[in-house]
């Protein structure tokens, strides 16, 4: 198990040796562990090795931009299929993979890890913070959720994707009904990436709960924020039930058991229950993070305040805890009687309120504003007005007999994308733009940002629009062809047509990613100001890109928006005037604060778990070795030391210059926790030594 | 300028009354036009809670539009200069709370009663519906014996002017019945037992399917549901049971019947039910997943076959029936012989997986299939239709 030491650039003694010089401040000897660990990592090391939440965070965004490209791709063989009636585009089994793994991939290898890009990103930054608080724990999240999706992925190359919808209801998903092992990747790769979505919500609950900066309550936190830690909460809870199903389902599938095998005296509505009481909680993990962004980008661009910034923090968590008396509404046709369907019909009206509610805050947030239309803008305003589209709509599912005409069709179809793409994606589009300068440095193209935003805009409604239509002529779901006297063909072409909108506009967000970095890199695109949209949080209070310690000195906040109010202040008249501009008034990003070292495990202990899902589905002993590996892992990531000396030291550090080291003690609890030697590192620069471990 | 503007107008008002004609022309699946009461309870909600979101989506869209309209920076604005900072105003927030809730408590007043009305049970007849993949079987036991007297595929024929009770069954896995005119949908689930309700007024042909995915051929598992008028109602069930009479004379000796007689009897008996002359697979054979394969006995009275993906007999472009100088219906005679020939071909299936017809190209000559073809010409007699 011997692990090469990576000696870059900065050339010195061994690790070990480092270790004893490099802590001076330490009464004990500092633990050297078994395994050397990386000190200064470059190149592709840089990011496979790192435990740097804006790196984890850029990699979560990568890759789900890449799966959007995958999840993109199946659906528009789908939309080829569907433009004339008896389409011969794809067989029935194809048709059927496809849209199954186009719902498992937008879901669970796109939306979720977008949102946990920029959580990863800006959640330390938004609340003051060095890195999240299990800096490794984080980069196993994101290498988990890698290797699950490809894992998931590589069903397609060994005998077909999954074929059982994405919700997979029993007892279609059994080994009698679906007998290539595509149920069995879906079943092991979700569970790989629930695991995945585990550590990261647990990881920023802690964070977002102990981290804070002094002086940050949780009534100052953004709104963005606030959106992130109530999403980890319901993931927290519902990932467990997620969990539950899919054991289940490969216990059925792989060992034979009967827990949905009807002959067996199994009730098939179980896996339903199961399914929504983690599905339905997941459209608002879904959502939520995207109603974050929009509640930062708004008051940004109007240059207002939030409106009612505790009524919208408020309802999010409202929604958050009504999200979990909905789930059957997915099932008012499964036959649960008069008196369930009535009670979650109510409830399910109800949840309307907190949703609308924050829609119009955010109109009021605009309203009376100086509204500046940037990219970001026209992306935040297009989800208040689309999802809002998708929100009615789905109060007129609420009503259970209506949904008893609606579900399964086209409407519903329409619903859902209104809410998803309209709703999330435009949310996550926004972001895109709005922190792309923070991340790299520079802005995207503005001429092609609005490109982009016009053909997605167009495209989606194009897309969606009709379905709305054809679903009420009733048009199902999920069929593979529809006949030529059913009526759906006009509408399903406009709807093709529209998909190609939208692969136009995806394309040029790519070539605007690719392009402009390219231009970047030769110099020819402008450094990015640390505060160049006239920021509200702290994320625009240090310099761009964010610096690698994110903070010379642990901020302190006052109020809400706490940075722009250092830039704006009642004059003599009580009117509010600019004092300071952001740029000047930020962090300079030159210092040199200890921070946690790369490490090998994370990822190592990551290539296990997809090799246990192979051996569940082809033979155990492969399972074996990645238990091996798993376990192993545990112990190297255990006995490897616990920093790296070399790290930031040395580099201009003076305890106490920038530490503002007199609030640490202030404020409550957790927001200046020290490291507990396995970076854990929240501690002003003053305290950098000592946080080392 | 003026003049391209109009003649632009023009041609964009013609493309969207195009459009607008093109979209509208509904098929035979439209739940917008309910023909059944229960269908029509619940076009009610739908309009009215349609209404009420399109209201409200007016509100937004023109609340936006004012904020894109009115409230735009303007590049001669002092960019040290802000506009009113206004946090909040809880009367505001009081109003937009309380005015969706009490629209919301309004919808379910009127919702909830229709929740449970749609789960009472009506007056009429029952009959027993089977979803397996990819069909639909519907039994009737008309002296409620426990016998089902009639055995059927595809078509649900009723009465009309009555409630019809169905008692909805799967052999394999989950599917929904749904007949968008009469009724919305209701999940077929294994190891339980659905009730459902349909009703029509007027006689008529109303077309449904899965929808449910399940499966491979989820697409292609479609049925219909025929409504006669009382008089045509009692004929359809006398000649059901007629046809079960005439199963039992077997065909002339050395006929093309008896030809294909006797080959129905060696490839098809495993899977389908004559009543009366070919039994052996009755009750459903144990080792076939998708339960038994359709009851054959009054195949020529069905509309439809291989779950109704075919017509039995030839239509026009406008879906008129097509009758020769007799005024007899014209059977589909070269898609039923496909079907028997290679039925995979025709519907996508997994025979190997014991789910669907077998594919009988490597089996039968075509000799074969002319005599199977007049074999099962002779089963039933065509069907009534409204």
């Amino acid at each position: 198990m011997a692990i090469i030491t990576d000696q870059p650039d900065s050339a010195g003694p061994s690790t070990e040796l480092e270790v004893a010089d490099g802590a001076p401040d330490h009464d004990e000897a500092p633990r050297t562990g078994v395994f050397a660990r990386p000190t200064h990592a470059t190149g592709w090391r840089e990011w496979l090795f790192t435990v740097d939440h804006k790196k984890i965070g850029i990699m979560y965004g990568a890759a789900a931009l890449f799966w959007f490209l995958v999840g993109g791709i199946e659906i528009g063989l789908v939309r080829l299929q569907l433009w004339a009636p008896d389409g011969e585009v794809l067989s029935a089994d194809a048709y059927n993979q496809l849209f199954t793994m186009h719902g498992v991939t937008m879901v669970f290898l796109v939306i979720m890890p977008l949102a946990n890009a920029f959580a990863n990103y800006l959640v330390p930054l938004q609340i003051g913070a060095r890195d999240v608080a299990f800096p490794r724990m984080n980069a196993l999240g994101l290498w988990i959720f890698v290797f699950g999706g490809i894992f998931l992925n590589l069903s397609w190359f060994l005998g077909g994707g999954a074929d059982g919808g994405w919700f997979a209801y029993a007892p279609n998903t059994g080994m009698a009904f679906s007998p290539s092992n595509g149920m069995d990747f879906y079943a092991l790769g979700l569970q790989i990436a629930g695991i995945a979505s585990l550590l990261g919500a647990l990881n920023l609950l802690v964070t977002i709960i102990n981290m804070r900066c002094p002086g940050m309550t949780l009534l100052r936190m953004p709104v963005f924020t606030w959106m992130i830690l109530v999403v980890q909460f319901l993931l927290v809870f519902a990932l467990p039930v997620i969990t539950v199903a899919l054991v289940l389902l490969t216990f059925d599938r792989t060992f034979d058991s009967n827990f949905f095998n009807v002959d067996a005296g199994a009730d098939p509505l179980l896996w339903q229950h199961l399914f929504w009481i983690f599905g339905h909680p997941e459209v608002y993990i879904l959502i939520l993070p995207a109603f974050g962004v929009v509640s930062e980008t708004l008051p940004v661009f109007s240059r207002k305040p939030l409106f009612g910034y505790p009524i919208v923090v408020l309802s999010g968590a409202a929604i958050g805890f009504m999200g979990w008396g909905v789930w059957a509404h997915h099932m008012f046709t499964a036959g649960m009687g008069p008196v369930s369907v009535a009670a979650f019909s109510a409830t399910t009206m109800f949840i309307a309120v907190p949703t609308g509610v924050k829609i119009l805050n955010w109109i009021a947030t605009m309203w009376a504003g100086k509204v500046r239309f940037t990219v970001p803008m026209m992306f935040s305003v297009s989800l208040v007005s689309m999802f809002t589209i998708g929100g009615l709509s789905g109060v007129m599912h609420a009503i259970a007999p209506a949904d008893t005409q609606q579900t399964d069709t086209y409407f519903i179809v329409a619903h859902f994308h209104y809410v998803l793409v309209g709703g999330a994606l435009m949310g996550m589009f926004a972001g895109i733009y709005y922190w792309w300068p923070k991340a790299f440095g520079y802005h995207l193209n503005d001429r092609l940002g609005r490109w982009h935003f016009w053909l997605m805009l167009l495209g989606f409604n194009i897309t969606f629009g009709p379905m709305h239509i054809v679903g009420l002529q009733g048009m199902a779901r999920r069929h593979s062809v529809y006949g030529e006297f059913d009526g759906f063909e006009f509408w399903n072409k406009i709807a093709t047509i529209g998909y190609f909108f939208m692969f136009i506009a995806m394309t040029i967000l790519a070539v605007n990613i690719f392009r402009t970095w390219g231009r970047y890199r030769r110099g020819l695109e402008p450094q990015a100001e640390a505060d160049p949209w006239d920021g509200r949080t702290l994320e625009w209070a240090i310099p761009s890109p964010a610096p690698e310690h994110n903070f010379d000195y642990v901020p302190v906040v006052t109020d809400v928006d706490d940075f722009w109010h250092k830039k704006y202040q009642p004059d003599e008249n009580g009117k509010l005037r600019r004092i300071a501009n952001g740029n000047d008034i930020a962090q300079r990003g030159d210092q040199h604060p200890h921070l946690p070292s790369p490490s090998y495990w994370p990822i190592v202990l990551a290539v296990g778990l997809p090799l246990i899902g192979f051996g569940l589905i082809y033979n155990l002993w492969i399972a074996g070795i990645g238990l091996l590996l798993l376990v192993g892992s545990m112990f190297g990531w255990t006995l490897e030391p616990a920093t790296d000396p070399d790290a930031g030291h040395g580099h201009g550090h003076d305890d106490g210059d920038h530490g503002d080291g007199a609030h640490d003690d202030d404020h409550d609890g957790g927001p200046n926790g020290h490291d507990d030697g396995n970076g854990v590192l929240t501690s002003s620069t003053g305290n950098g030594e000592a946080a080392g471990d | 300028m003026g003049i391209r503007f109009a003649r632009c107008g023009r041609v964009a008002a013609v493309a969207l009354a195009g459009l607008i004609v093109a979209g509208c022309a509904t098929g035979r699946l439209d739940a917008t036009k309910p023909v059944g009461p229960e269908a029509q309870k619940i076009d009610g909600l739908m309009r009215l809670s349609g209404w009420m979101a399109v209201g409200v989506g007016i509100f937004v869209a023109a609340a936006v539009a004012t904020i894109i309209v009115k409230f735009r920076a303007k590049p001669t604005d002092d960019p040290d200069d802000l506009p009113p900072q206004i946090h909040g105003n809880r009367k505001a927030e009081l109003t937009w709370t309380l005015i969706p809730t009490a629209m919301l408590v309004g919808l379910t007043i009127w919702t909830l009663p229709v929740v449970f009305d749609l789960a009472k049970a009506g007056a009429g007849p029952t009959i027993k519906v089977e979803g397996q993949q990819w069909w639909w079987q519907f039994s009737y036991d008309l002296d409620e014996d426990g016998h089902y007297e009639i055995v059927t595929a595809n078509d649900l024929v009723i009465p009309t002017g009555e409630d019809v009770n169905l008692e909805l069954h799967s052999n394999d896995v989950i599917h929904s019945f749904w007949i968008p005119q009469l009724n919305g949908k209701r999940d077929v689930v294994p190891g339980r037992v659905h009730d459902w309700r349909i009703r029509s007024d007027e006689p008529g042909i109303f077309y449904g399917e899965c929808v449910e995915f399940c499966g491979l051929s989820h697409a292609n598992m479609q049925m219909r549901t025929i409504a006669l008028a009382d008089e045509d109602f009692e004929r359809w069930k006398q000649e059901q049971e007629g046809g079960q009479a005439a199963a039992q004379t077997a065909p002339a000796e050395g006929s093309l019947e008896a030809a294909g007689a006797a080959l129905f009897e060696t490839h098809c008996i495993s899977c389908h039910v004559v009543d009366g002359t070919y039994e052996s697979a009755a009750g459903g054979n144990a080792n076939l997943l998708a339960g038994i394969a359709p009851n054959l006995t009054n195949l020529m009275s069905r509309t439809a076959f291989a779950g109704a993906l075919y017509e039995t007999y030839l239509q026009g472009p406008d879906g008129e029936y097509l009758r020769d100088s007799g005024g007899n219906l014209v059977l589909n005679i070269a898609e039923m012989r496909e079907w028997v020939r290679n039925a995979p071909e025709m519907k996508p299936a997994r025979a190997d997986n014991q789910q669907g017809m077998l594919d009988f190209s490597e089996v039968l000559t075509d000799q074969d299939l002319d005599h199977l073809m007049a074999y099962l010409k002779t089963l039933g007699s065509p069907p009534v239709l409204p």
